[in-house]
């Protein structure tokens, strides 16, 4: 299976996304899904998604991206953490 | 350099817990954590004006079932020592939505994170997320009055 760039961002990039990170570490894994993450600042996104297949935020998306973005602040509160999850799977899937 | 605080509890921090505040906006509550936390050596003068700016871009209020909450957080250089401020709140400071902005929370527990090495503190975050999922300890949060009150609730709970 190709391994799957995930870019995992929030405004700071320090505190939401590490969270954030951990999750969707352990969410591959369960799914038996190669994955390279890479937490960054939601400004850089632009500039990185030519190298990555995934945009996983916490924070609004202040522009339209190439790749699918996801908003992930459901692993912050604990609100719909499965339909977050399976949107994730589902991009991961897609991109095989 | 590396710190070996981990969880929660260790970056609570006596005078940086304000409970049943009321403020009357999101600036004025700034300024007062700022205010202590620059008294105490523990930020950089820029910090008030950059946590102002980055929560107007960024926004941080989280809408939780029953609660509001907020974490506001900036820039990892500005902080000189790490640390978790907490404030409660009689009354409710509007934030925006930290997934959109067009979204209000009202805020009745907001905590200002301190954070200078940005994948350390996995743990304390953790713990922290744990807290805002569990609404029964929020609302033991918000009815201390005092801040060695509120820190006793934090410790007793393994936080």
């Amino acid at each position: 299976m190709k391994k799957v760039r995930v870019l995992v961002a929030c405004g700071a990039g320090i505190a939401t996304s590490t969270v954030v990170m951990k999750k969707v570490e352990d969410l591959f894994a369960r799914n038996d899904i190669p994955v390279e993450i890479n937490q960054i600042k939601i400004s850089e996104a632009a500039s990185k998604q030519d190298g990555a297949d995934m945009l996983i935020s916490t924070t609004m998306l202040p522009t339209e991206y190439k790749i699918p973005a996801i908003k992930a602040m459901a692993f912050l509160t604990g609100i719909g953490t499965e339909k977050v999850e399976n949107e994730i799977i589902e991009a991961a899937k897609s991109i095989q | 350099m590396m710190t070996e605080a981990t969880t929660l509890s260790a970056y609570v921090k006596e005078p940086l817990v304000f409970t049943q505040e009321n403020y009357f906006s999101q600036d004025e509550l700034f300024e007062q954590v700022t205010q202590k936390a620059t008294n105490l050596g523990w930020v950089r003068e820029d910090f008030l004006e950059r946590i102002k700016k980055r929560e107007a871009t960024f926004p941080t209020g989280i809408q939780l079932v029953h609660y509001g909450a907020a974490i506001p957080h900036t820039d990892a250089e500005c902080v000189q020592e790490e640390f978790v401020a907490i404030v409660t709140l009689q009354d409710p400071v509007v934030f925006q939505s930290m997934e959109d902005s067009n979204q209000e929370v009202k805020a009745q527990i907001i905590f200002v994170l301190g954070l200078n090495q940005p994948h350390a503190q996995l743990e304390m975050l953790q713990s922290l997320m744990g807290l805002l999922q569990n609404e029964s300890l929020l609302a033991e949060l918000l009815l201390a009055t005092t801040s060695s009150e509120l820190i006793e609730i934090i410790k007793q709970n393994n936080l």
